[in-house]
């Protein structure tokens, strides 16, 4: 019986994370500017890999038919979506800072911009 | 029904949204506009394979594959902080 729930809880993790991904890559073809893009970025990490990998780990665990590397599978899914809450927006923070610094990519459709203003007249570095 | 095959079945009605998936992110890849573009759809691609590939572990019973998947998120993360780094002061940093 508990193998049963918690096989279901994992099917309906991985469901949400797959539709996720979808939208998220729907979103990163149909937004106009890098900014917007990073927006469908992070809805594709969190909820696009990190919920189904805690969905996978919940399956291993209760799938018996696994055999017994199947707590190795779970431990290794647990791991690593632990690992891609910490880096995985500090890794797009960074790239976001890094291209309004360098005006790689430029903010066009824009109402205002009061960090660039700033830079130009000397008021921060 | 027993639990494998339901979730066989689960499994293969789940995999092609992942392939959808990873075909609207090329297109992305070779499109990209600029640099930035490319990279942060890099970064989408690999958490989308990874993921993939844990369920494949589970689809052919491998833990081989599970193994994959912590290289793959640390390869991503390695690949923003070295693009951010050298987009700021054109240099990879030694």
């Amino acid at each position: 019986m508990i193998n049963w729930i918690l096989v279901i809880i994992g099917e309906i993790l991985v469901a949400i994370g797959a539709i996720c991904d979808l939208i998220a890559a729907i979103g990163i073809n149909r937004f106009p500017n890098f900014f917007v893009r990073l927006h469908a970025l992070t809805v594709g990490t969190i909820g696009g890999a990190f919920v189904p990998l805690i969905g996978v780990a919940l399956i291993a665990l209760g799938a018996e038919f696994l055999g017994f590397y199947r707590f190795f599978m779970a431990g290794a899914s647990v791991i690593a979506a632990i690992l891609l809450l910490f880096l995985a927006p500090v890794g797009s923070h960074a790239i976001a800072r890094a291209a309004h610094r360098s005006k790689a990519a430029i903010v066009y459709p824009k109402v205002v911009d009061r960090l660039e203003e700033d830079r130009e007249k000397g008021v921060i570095e | 029904m027993g639990i494998e095959e339901h979730v066989m079945l689960f499994i293969t009605v789940i995999i092609p949204i992942f392939i959808v998936s990873i075909i609207l992110y090329l297109i992305r890849i070779l499109k990209g506009p600029t640099i930035p573009d490319m990279v942060i759809a890099i970064d989408a691609i690999s958490y989308d394979i990874a993921v993939f590939l844990a369920v494949l572990a589970i689809y052919f019973n491998s833990p081989i594959l599970i193994s994959c998947v912590i290289v793959l998120m640390l390869w991503a993360y390695a690949l923003d902080v070295y693009v951010a780094k050298y987009l700021e002061s054109r240099e990879m940093g030694e």
